[in-house]
């Protein structure tokens, strides 16, 4: 017997290119990328209330919030009992249960799913405790890139001063565990600069759109609507054919 | 100070596992041999309080961030103190059910590259009745992925059985 996992195969990738393809109306995803502090998660309903007004069906997920590993992540945090390893593949885990039981779904069924972080989150975080880059980028695949990243670019100083006007960081937001620094917000200073400067790496490797997160609410909104009218009419990228296959093929209920 | 070394144990039903792991730490004294057992880090028994099911990339991933777990707190500690230690199981069940299931070896061998090269690997055979009945990370991926995707038992052990061979020792 043949164990059905075989994202290669050709009658499963002919199968999601033929859906994709013919489907009246395509899934998009749309990823908010950006450091703590950049506004993301304000644009990121703004968004939504937008597109549902006008008529299309949305689907929300959030960064570290998968039913099954969320409490193990949550639990580990309040412990500091992460190392930068396993810190990066508990993430990875939670991402893979999000995208096998939310995403992949919802963008099979053509709506629109927005994604508050996606892998670019972990991708600059695990690289700004030390981690390789490729190693951390092949813990995801197969890949699913998203339709549009819209990546809230804010320098170091203003994401600390955004963050520390309400809240103390925890320990890891302040990235202590590769700082050691005792000071959680010099220590989010330091931490954070080295996650900007992964993010504007991708930014340029990955050509995300760039939304200038120091402009105000209303002007960064309307910037957004207009991106997403170029961005919808664009072909369904092929690239993620794999993707798609593995997770039909997986066979379970979503 | 000398090396210590590490003996990978892998097989399919954790009991025959860690009953073969004991025999080693017998055969070698106690007083100079460690057991790294599955699922020190929690992670898995942590999983068992959720309902919800998990694909098998899921299910290798978080394997290895027990693994990670179990070599920054058990197994590279004991190597550098020069002891020996008996990792019960260690690489070659996960990559067993991940070739099993037809997942890439470049993923797996990425996913696990933090994981030293053990000094001596074996197999702790099984009967393939006992998966359904055995504790450990084959059961989970049963029970999580296999049983919900309707994928049969006896073909998944069969699979894992065939793909199961010790990860190549260190010269």
């Amino acid at each position: 017997m043949r164990l059905p996992i075989d994202a290669r195969n050709r009658a499963l990738r002919g199968r999601v290119r033929r859906h994709f393809e013919q489907h009246p109306r395509r899934g998009l995803l749309v990823a908010f990328e950006g450091p703590d502090g950049s506004g993301k998660t304000t644009q990121r309903k703004l968004f939504k209330t937008w597109l549902v007004a006008e008529g299309y069906d949305v689907v929300t997920t959030k960064w570290n919030s998968s039913d099954l590993i969320k409490p193990i992540i949550k639990g580990r945090k309040a412990a500091r009992a992460l190392s930068p390893e396993e810190f990066s593949l508990l993430h990875v885990a939670d991402f893979r249960c999000r995208m096998d039981a939310e995403v992949l779904p919802a963008l099979w069924e053509g709506k629109i799913v927005i994604a508050d972080r996606f892998l670019f989150t972990g991708l600059a975080r695990d690289a700004a405790r030390g981690l390789e880059f490729d190693h951390v980028l092949k813990l995801y695949q197969p890949l699913v890139w998203p339709d549009m990243v819209f990546y809230f670019s804010v320098s170091p100083t203003t994401s600390r001063t955004r963050v520390a006007a309400d809240r103390v960081p925890n320990f890891y937001e302040a990235g202590q565990d590769v700082t050691d620094i005792v000071d959680p917000v010099e220590s989010y200073q330091r931490f954070i600069t080295r996650v900007i400067r992964e993010y504007d790496s991708l930014s340029n490797i990955f050509n995300f759109t760039t939304v200038d997160a120091e402009q105000g609410i209303a002007e960064q909104h309307q910037r957004l609507r207009e991106l997403f009218r170029e961005a919808e009419r664009r072909p369904w990228s092929s690239w993620n054919v794999d993707a798609f296959a593995e997770w039909i093929a997986t066979g379970l209920p979503a | 100070m000398k090396r210590g070394r590490l003996i990978a144990i892998d097989g399919i039903d954790l009991r025959r596992v860690r009953t073969a792991a004991r025999e080693a730490i017998h055969a070698i004294g106690a007083s100079r041999a460690g057991v790294s057992h599955w699922d020190s880090s929690g992670v898995f028994h942590e999983l068992a309080l959720v309902r919800g099911v998990a694909a098998p990339r899921t299910l290798l991933v978080l394997y290895a961030a027990d693994l990670a777990f179990r070599v920054r707190w058990e197994i590279a500690p004991a190597i550098a103190e020069g002891r020996t230690v008996v990792a019960a199981p260690y690489v070659a069940t996960a990559m067993a059910l991940g070739r099993a299931v037809g997942l890439p070896a470049p993923w797996m061998a990425n996913l696990l590259r933090f994981a030293p090269r053990p000094t001596e690997a074996r197999i702790a055979e099984s009967d393939r009745a006992s998966l359904t009945r055995a504790a450990g990370f084959v059961s989970v991926a049963y029970e999580r992925w296999a049983e919900p995707a309707g994928v049969d038992s006896d073909a998944l052990t069969r699979e894992i059985a065939r793909h199961l061979r010790p990860r190549r020792a260190r010269r």
